[in-house]
C-alpha cells in the first residue's frame, strides 16, 4: 500500500513535471505569434520562467528513480558485492543529507515568502510563494524518494534505480538520447 | 585557515565525493556547503542556497534548454536516421571515401537540429554502421568517423551543452550558438578531408564503385531529406526574421519536429508522452547540477579562491597560446573521469577569471570548451560515443578507441585553429550583435 503510494507520489509528479513543459511550449508560442499579431500575453515571460522551475524540480523524484543522475562511474562499477552495496549506501546517505537540508532551506524560504506576503517584481503580481511552491514540493518529493531508498538499501536491497547495460541498438539509442552529453 | 588550504580541502573532498559515486549535483552541494562554512563574515549559507537557486531556475532564458531537449527527444523517436542514409548515399558515389562521407555529414546535418553527441552518433550509427560494413567499407574507418562526426551534435547549435555553458558563463546562448557554426563546419571539412586523403592513398582498401544512379532516382531518394533541411530553415527564418527570440525559436523547433513527426506518421500518443517525459528526466538532471555548481560558484566566490587563483596564474606570465594549451591538457585529464555538463560546471568558477584576465572572450571559450568536451567523448575510458559505438558494433573498448583516435587529434587540430584564428568563432556573432 505505501509502496503504490509512493511509487504514484514520484510518477504523479512526473507526470505534473510534463505537463508544465508542455505549459512552456504554448506560453513561447503565444508570446511569438503574439507579438506578431498584437496580441500581448501579460507578463508571459514571468509565467514561463516559473514553469520552467515547476518543471525540473517537479520531475526529480522520478529521475532519480530511473537512474539518470549523472554520476562517475569510473571506479564504483567496478565494484560487486558488498564493496558495491557500501559505496552505493555512502551515496544514499550523502544525497539524503544534502538533499534534505537543500530542501529545508527552500521550505523556509517559501514559508518565508508566504509569512511576510513577498509580491513579485513583474508586470503580474502574485504572492511569490504560490510559484515558489512547484520548486519546494519537487524538492520534498525527491527527499522522500531519496530516503525511501535508503530504506530499502539499508534492508540489505540493491538500489533500484541500477540499470543493466543496453542490449539491443534500439536500447542504447534511447540510453544515448537520455544521457544528455 | 588560508586559502591554499582551503582550496586543497575542497578539492580532496571534491574527488574523494565524485570517486565514490556520489550523484555530481550532490558533491557539488557538499563542496559548496563547505566553501561556506570558511566565507569571511556571518552569510547564511542556507537561505544564500536556495534564494540563489530559485532565481536562477526560474529563469525565462533557461526555458530554452527543455524545448532544445525536447526537439531532439521527438526527432530521435521519427525515421529521419534511415532517411538520411538512403538521401545523402547517391550524392557521394565520385567524391574520393564516398559513403564514409555519409557519417560526417549525417551527423552534420542530424546535428542542427539534435543538441546531445551521444544521441547524434546513436541515430546516425545505427543505420550507416551495418550498412556501410555491409558494402566493405573499412570498419575501423567507418567506426572512428562516426565517433568523431557524433560529436558534432553538440558543436552545430542547438546544443545541450552550450545551453549549459552560457548559463554557467554568464553569456548570451544566441551568441554561443552563432559561434558554433563555423568551427561545426571546420571540423566536418577536417574529417571529410581526412577520409578523403585516406581512401586516396589506401585506394586497394575501399570497396567497387556502386552503381550509378540516374538523377531523377538520386532527387527521388533525397526527397525524404526535405522535411529535416525545412525545419532547419524554419529554426533560423523565424530568428532572423524576429518573429521570435533565441528563446522562442526552441519552441518553434519543437513544433516543427512535432509536424514531421506526424508527416512521417510516427506520432503516436505515447510516442509523443515518451518524448515529453524523456525531457523533464533529462532537464531535471541538468537543473539540479546547474543547482549544486550555482551554489558552488557562489560560496567559491565569497572565499575569494578563483581571483587569487586568477591573479597567480596572470602573474606567471603565460603567453595565451601557453595558457590555452596547458588548459587543454588540464581538461583531457579531466575528461578522462567527468562528462562534459560536469566538466563545464565544475570549471568555470575557477577557470573563467582567469581566462578574462588573459584577455580572451568568454562566448569564443565556450567553443574551446565545446571542442574540449569532443575530445573527451571520443577517449576512453569515459567517452560516451565509444560506448555507443562499442555497444552498437560488437568490438571491444580499445579497438573502437583505435579507430576514434584520428579524429581525436584533427579535433586537436581544430582547437588549434581557432586559438590561432579566433575570428573563424567570433565572425558571426560579432556580425549579429555589433559592438
Amino acid at each position: 500500500m505505501l509502496r503504490k503510494l509512493l511509487d504514484g507520489l514520484y510518477l504523479g509528479a512526473g507526470y505534473l513535471a510534463g505537463v508544465f513543459l508542455i505549459a512552456i511550449l504554448c506560453l513561447m508560442m503565444a508570446l511569438s505569434i503574439g507579438r506578431e499579431i498584437g496580441l500581448n500575453v501579460k507578463s508571459g515571460d514571468d509565467i514561463t520562467a516559473w514553469c520552467m522551475a515547476a518543471m525540473a524540480f517537479l520531475g526529480l523524484a522520478h529521475t532519480f528513480k530511473s537512474g539518470e543522475m549523472i554520476r562517475v562511474g569510473l571506479l564504483t562499477d567496478r565494484l560487486t558485492g558488498r564493496a558495491k552495496w557500501l559505496s552505493e549506501l555512502f551515496s544514499l546517505v550523502m544525497a539524503g543529507i544534502f538533499i534534505g537540508y537543500f530542501a529545508w532551506q527552500v521550505v523556509v524560504m517559501t514559508y518565508t515568502s508566504w509569512l511576510i506576503n513577498d509580491m513579485s517584481t513583474g508586470v503580474l503580481v502574485v504572492p511569490l510563494w504560490f510559484p515558489q511552491l512547484g520548486f519546494t514540493i519537487g524538492l520534498v518529493i525527491l527527499f522522500i524518494a531519496i530516503v525511501d531508498e535508503l530504506v530499502h538499501v539499508l534492508a540489505g536491497n540493491n538500489p533500484r534505480y541500477l540499470k543493466e547495460a543496453p542490449k539491443t541498438a534500439e536500447e542504447l539509442v534511447e540510453r544515448a538520447a537520455q544521457s544528455g552529453v | 585557515m588560508d586559502l591554499v588550504s582551503i582550496s586543497l580541502l575542497i578539492s580532496v573532498v571534491l574527488v574523494v565525493l565524485l570517486g565514490s559515486g556520489v550523484w555530481i549535483a550532490i558533491a557539488l552541494l557538499t563542496c559548496g556547503w563547505i566553501g561556506m562554512q570558511f566565507a569571511p563574515g556571518s552569510i547564511p549559507a542556507g537561505s544564500v542556497l536556495a534564494t540563489k537557486i530559485w532565481g536562477n531556475a526560474a529563469s525565462w532564458e533557461l526555458a530554452a534548454l527543455p524545448l532544445f531537449i525536447w526537439m531532439g527527444e521527438i526527432l530521435f523517436r521519427t525515421k529521419l536516421s534511415d532517411e538520411m542514409f538512403r538521401g545523402l548515399a547517391p550524392w557521394l558515389r565520385r567524391v574520393p571515401g564516398r559513403l564514409l562521407h555519409v557519417n560526417v555529414l549525417g551527423c552534420g546535418i542530424f546535428g542542427s537540429v539534435s543538441g546531445s553527441s551521444a544521441a547524434t552518433c546513436a541515430t546516425i550509427a545505427k543505420i550507416a554502421l551495418p550498412e556501410l560494413k555491409r558494402r566493405g567499407y573499412p570498419e575501423m574507418l567507418s567506426l572512428g568517423s562516426l565517433a568523431g562526426a557524433g560529436t558534432l551534435g553538440i558543436l552545430i547549435p542547438p546544443s545541450i551543452t552550450m545551453v549549459v555553458y552560457a548559463v554557467a558563463a554568464e553569456v548570451s546562448i544566441l551568441q554561443v550558438f552563432l559561434a558554433g557554426f563555423l568551427p561545426g563546419l571546420l571540423v566536418m571539412v577536417l574529417y571529410s578531408g581526412y577520409i578523403a586523403v585516406w581512401a586516396m592513398l589506401n585506394p586497394d582498401k575501399m570497396p567497387p564503385m556502386e552503381p550509378r544512379m540516374p538523377l531523377r532516382e538520386k532527387l527521388r531518394e533525397s526527397v525524404n531529406l526535405i522535411p529535416c533541411m525545412l525545419l532547419i530553415i524554419l529554426v533560423f527564418a523565424v530568428l532572423l526574421t524576429g518573429w521570435a527570440t533565441a528563446t522562442e525559436c526552441a519552441a518553434w523547433g519543437v513544433l516543427g519536429s512535432l509536424a514531421i513527426a506526424w508527416w512521417s506518421s510516427s506520432l503516436t500518443f505515447k510516442a509523443f508522452w515518451d518524448s515529453v517525459m524523456g525531457t523533464t528526466r533529462l532537464t531535471g538532471m541538468i537543473m539540479l547540477i546547474l543547482a549544486g555548481a550555482s551554489f558552488m560558484s557562489t560560496s567559491m566566490g565569497y572565499t575569494g579562491i578563483p581571483s587569487a587563483l586568477a591573479s597567480y596564474v596572470d602573474g606567471l606570465k603565460l603567453s595565451p597560446f601557453m595558457l590555452i594549451a596547458a588548459l587543454t591538457v588540464m581538461y583531457i585529464i579531466l575528461g578522462a573521469a567527468l562528462d562534459g555538463i560536469s566538466m563545464i560546471v565544475l570549471t568555470t568558477v575557477v577557470v573563467l577569471p582567469m581566462i578574462q584576465k588573459a584577455g580572451f572572450d568568454l562566448v569564443w571559450f565556450g567553443i574551446f570548451l565545446v571542442l574540449i568536451v569532443e575530445m573527451a567523448e571520443v577517449s576512453p575510458p569515459v567517452g560516451f560515443n565509444l560506448f555507443v559505438l562499442q555497444t552498437m558494433s560488437g568490438h571491444d573498448s580499445n579497438t573502437v578507441a583505435w579507430a576514434a583516435l584520428p579524429f581525436f587529434f584533427l579535433l586537436v587540430a581544430a582547437v588549434a585553429i581557432i586559438t590561432v584564428f579566433p575570428q573563424i568563432v567570433m565572425v558571426l556573432p560579432q556580425l549579429v550583435f555589433p559592438g
